[in-house]
């Protein structure tokens, strides 16, 4: 995994990073950022249980900006670094994960990473604990961060060292209709 | 045709419309054409069939989208630079994001995100 951007900053006098490189497309910047801040800014399903889905994400992976970035929102919310912690190979077993954020684990793990994992039980444990508009917008979620994580690493986005960053959540750009 | 993720989010009109909104732009920056070959390429490694599409795509690009599903942190700085040469740096970003979306909404559909979410 390259560390060394493979595409220029298309903002002059900043080094390449997501935005800087882009800013070469302003018309997929612009509706990234109006969709992640209306994704960020429903709370159909909360910014904890959209967290706990990205960290799994950043994890599966290895997405080392996404891992090491926190939305400020979920934290409010509880979710600490002894939970983040335990989003990790074996959250099935954690006493600090609610089981409904096993169940969101684990249809992330099947969606990111092998469809075969959402088994009878694993789809029965999902539809418990979200509804069906819920199960979609995580799905909306997975989708943006997993394309994101990929478009960052593959890019050659990826930092070579970063320290853990709370950012504020990302809000919608306009008023919701 | 939207795919699945647009089609989960029949019931969130607004999150529906500004992932249609995204997805168009990307589509938009890189071509109606490339961007069905990438698609067509991603789906293949996924076992989706989607309809062949037309024309003649360039073959580093191609090759490039088939390693995203599974192989994304093993593709070379090499590899990258032939698609820049084939691409120019302006639509890589566009080829990046769109074959990132293949790759997400294919998975979207293996997993049943629409009949999940209604």
């Amino acid at each position: 995994m390259s560390t060394i951007p493979r595409v220029s900053s298309a903002i002059a006098g900043e080094p390449a990073h997501f935005g800087s490189v882009l800013a070469h497309q302003p018309a997929i910047a612009a509706a990234f950022t109006r969709l992640y801040g209306r994704f960020w800014g429903s709370d159909v399903l909360s910014a904890r249980l959209k967290e706990v889905a990205r960290m799994r994400n950043a994890r599966v992976t290895e997405c080392g900006f996404c891992r090491n970035v926190r939305f400020d929102k979920a934290l409010g919310q509880g979710l600490g670094e002894d939970v983040v912690d335990d989003i990790d190979w074996g959250y099935e077993t954690s006493d600090r994960l609610t089981d409904a954020e096993k169940a969101v684990l684990k249809f992330t793990d099947a969606f990111i990473h092998d469809p075969e994992l959402l088994t009878g039980d694993a789809e029965a444990a999902l539809k418990r604990h979200l509804s069906p508009e819920q199960i979609a917008e995580l799905g909306l979620g997975l989708t943006l961060f997993l394309a994101l994580a990929k478009a960052l690493i593959t890019m050659g986005l990826e930092p070579e060292v970063m320290d853990r960053t709370v950012l504020p959540t990302p809000a919608p750009t306009e008023p919701v209709q | 045709m939207n795919g699945p993720v647009a089609e989960a989010l029949a019931a969130n009109p607004d999150l529906r419309t500004g992932f249609e909104e995204f997805r168009k732009a990307a589509h938009e920056a890189l071509g109606e054409e490339l961007t069905a070959q990438v698609r067509h390429a991603v789906a293949g490694v996924h076992g989706i069939d989607l309809p062949p599409p037309v024309g003649t795509a360039p073959p580093a690009t191609l090759a490039y989208a088939r390693r995203i599903p599974f192989e994304h942190t093993a593709i070379t700085d090499e590899e990258a630079a032939a698609v820049v040469a084939e691409l120019g740096e302006e639509r890589f970003v566009a080829f990046s994001v769109v074959a990132a979306l293949a790759d997400a909404e294919c998975r979207a559909e293996k997993v049943g995100l629409t009949g999940l979410s209604a």
